[in-house]
């Protein structure tokens, strides 16, 4: 298989410059119009802000990654790109990147959920450009498959792996439902703002923000559907709030002790989630001592975020045998394509031979003879060939092991001379 | 129908040993094959159970109610019938094991002691008895299911406040859904304790000559139903939530069993039969 594919990613280039190769769905299928019949015969390019990848068959068998880096190149110009930020593959290679890919084990998030769908989306844009085959579809196919095997069958993709998940999976954990909570934000900054968002994407009951500014309270507060609250007073109804996130970046505490345990005498013995995000913190960490206050910093979150990751790292092998058992499907299936093949040029450099030995004799015999003759070739001949057949059509009809099969067409196809014209 | 009982006797307890290894399975090991299929075993164990009560009330001609055993049984019984209602309901499947053991241990006390008794005082074949045990029996095993529920979230509780994020965090569902189901299965078992002490009060002194008002049993009978009612009025009109009204439940279910203990075995009492 001459699947050709090269990578730029995490591991081979900066942030920056993956960010610049980063290729919108126009750009892709502007990229696929020049390579569909110019490069290759078929092929998809997968972009995220991760990665860019080109995969395809070339149409000229000299191509090499050197062409193709150099189109990347100059389709999309940036500075700086250098041979060693692409990763290139070939073959059977290439086809065990893309499914590394699709299940998301070459993710910077190892077990990234996101990923397969992206996969998914850059197929479906090759097949709008007629740019896949049936080759190409099986290729797909094969993919999605080890994508959602690695979802279902191992827990790669399982408990939260950045400080922001790890906090909506310790919420969870105290609380059943977020629509009939309500959670206030201190501190619009960035690490806020996120925070804020992130409350109204899991669809809190109520969300008001405060900021020592309040027009940027106020300015975000419209954007997301939330209300500003001024900074002055907010520690006289934080009682009302189940969920309170403090991201600010003020040098000293904005919370202490005695403003949360006032807080928690009206709450009826109701929990409070006191996310601190903020360096340094803006809540005094001794009110985790308190009844039903459920205090937790980045440091707590992080334990989290490196337990998950700990768990998702001891199912990289589980992943690995998937890809390993669907490769070997895939080049049992490709191997057995060959087989047909090989079967009929074998008997045709046979049948030719023997035709032109008959030939040779032919006019020195009688038509008896020569019908005998033909009859008694043609038996040797369909003798000898039985055995080879019988083994190729094994390989075929098994189609699992992938190196056996191939090692034996090549065999058969150097051996008798059938690549030869 | 002898020697089904006998048989069933020996493979009750079996079945609920091996349904907690299978919901104790699939607590520990996450996306197993069990994760489905656990409630079947509960269900036949069940199924196995039912016909183990019956079976034995026909023959013996009396609901199995005439002895400590006989009451384990259907007490495991029901706490894993409400257990197996509660699950149904509610879809929360983590929490399985923490009740069936209390299953598996009523019925292994009782399977190995139970006694055949046919003779039993005419007191014991009283069908107002057998519902007044029932529904007592009942709201004993809810107010059990409530005080296993209050334990996982105290549990719970330790562990995220003390940032620990093992096994208990992952499996547990939240504390608000504990506490839910607590609160849920405490009033539950709350109503038919007072269905249990109605019937008690409105039919014992006619069946009894030495009836008390005051015996040792239903004075700590109705001790715990106050204390329960006040958990239930705290939350419902008090508002109070989270772990005040947990500590409740526990404390309530500690106390009913202290009482159920020292009523049986110190004090004297016309409510003892065996």
């Amino acid at each position: 298989m001459n699947l050709l594919a090269v990578s730029i990613n995490h591991r081979t280039a900066p942030v920056e410059l993956r960010e610049s190769l980063h290729l919108s769905t126009e750009e892709i299928k502007s990229f696929l119009k020049e390579l569909k019949g110019n490069l290759f015969s078929e092929g998809f390019i997968i972009s995220t802000c991760n990665r860019t990848e080109i995969y395809g068959f070339p149409i000229n068998p000299r191509t090499n990654f050197k062409d193709l880096q150099k189109f990347l190149m100059e389709m999309k110009p940036v500075g700086d790109i250098r041979p060693d930020n692409f990763q290139n593959y070939f073959s059977c290679g290439a086809v065990n990147h893309l499914f590394r890919v699709s299940a998301g084990i070459d993710s910077l998030l190892l077990g990234d959920n996101q990923i397969l769908g992206q996969v998914k989306e850059s197929f479906q844009i090759s097949e709008e450009f007629d740019f896949a085959g049936f080759l190409m579809k099986r290729i797909f196919d094969s993919a999605i498959k080890v994508g959602k095997r690695a979802k279902t069958e191992t827990i790669i993709s399982d408990g939260a792996i950045t400080v922001s998940y790890a906090a909506v999976q310790l919420i969870e954990k105290i609380f059943s439902s977020l629509s009939r909570k309500s959670a206030l934000v201190i501190g619009t900054g960035e690490t806020g703002e996120i925070a804020a968002k992130h409350l109204r994407d899991k669809g809190i009951g109520t969300l008001s923000l405060t900021n020592r500014t309040m027009e940027k309270a106020e300015k975000l507060a419209s954007a997301i559907h939330a209300n500003a609250i001024p900074f002055s007073s907010f520690r006289e109804c934080l009682h009302d709030y189940d969920i309170i996130i403090s991201a600010t970046s003020a040098p000293d505490l904005i919370l202490t002790y005695d403003d949360v345990r006032a807080s928690m005498k009206k709450r009826n013995g109701a929990p409070t989630i006191m996310m601190d995000i903020a360096i340094p913190r803006d809540i005094d960490p001794s009110i985790r001592e308190l009844d039903s206050v459920f205090y937790h910093d980045i440091d707590s979150l992080k334990i989290i975020v490196d337990q998950n990751v700990k768990k998702r790292q001891g199912e990289l092998p589980k992943v690995q045998s998937i890809i390993m058992e669907e490769l070997v499907n895939l080049f049992g299936w490709y191997n057995s394509l060959e087989v047909t093949p090989t079967i009929r040029a074998l008997r045709q450099v046979f049948e030719d031979i023997r035709l032109e030995e008959v030939d040779k004799i032919k006019n020195k015999l009688n038509p008896e003879d020569v019908e005998k003759l033909e009859m008694v070739t043609k038996r040797i001949i369909n003798k000898l060939l039985h055995q080879p057949t019988v083994e190729l059509k094994r390989i075929s009809e098994n189609g699992v092991n992938t190196q056996e099969s191939a090692m034996k067409v090549n065999v058969i196809r150097s051996i008798f001379g059938l690549d030869h014209d | 129908m002898y020697s089904s009982i006998k048989t069933l006797n020996i493979l009750l307890p079996l079945l609920y040993s091996l349904t907690f290894l299978v919901y104790l399975y699939d607590f520990v090991k996450e996306r197993n094959k069990w994760s489905n299929s656990k409630r079947i075993f509960l269900f036949v164990t069940l199924i196995f159970h039912t016909f183990y009560l019956m079976a034995r009330t026909i023959d013996f001609n009396h609901p199995p109610i005439t002895n400590v055993f006989e009451i384990f049984t259907v007490l495991a019984f029901a706490i894993s019938c409400s257990y197996f209602i509660l699950e149904l309901l509610t879809d929360i499947r983590g929490t399985g094991l923490f009740i069936i053991v209390f299953s598996l241990i009523f019925q292994l006390i009782s399977s190995f002691f139970i006694q055949d008794l046919t003779a039993v005082r005419e007191v014991l074949r009283n069908r107002m008895l057998g519902l007044h045990v029932v529904s007592a029996l009942l709201g004993y095993s809810g107010i059990t299911i409530s005080a296993v529920y209050g334990l996982l979230f105290w549990i719970l509780y330790k562990e995220i406040k003390l940032n620990r994020f093992g096994l208990i965090f992952e499996r547990l569902p939240s504390l608000e859904k504990l506490e839910q189901l607590s609160y849920y299965s405490v009033v539950i078992g709350f109503v038919l304790l007072t269905i249990a002490i109605i019937i008690g009060a409105v039919w014992l002194p006619s069946a009894f000559p030495n009836f008390n008002y005051f015996d040792p049993k239903l004075v700590a009978t109705a001790f715990v139903w106050i204390l329960y009612g006040v958990g239930i009025l705290s939350k419902t009109v008090g508002g109070w939530r989270g772990k005040k009204v947990i500590v409740f439940s526990i404390a309530g279910f500690c106390l009913a069993i202290f009482s159920i203990l020292l009523t049986n075995f110190l004090a004297k009492s016309f409510h003892s039969f065996y």
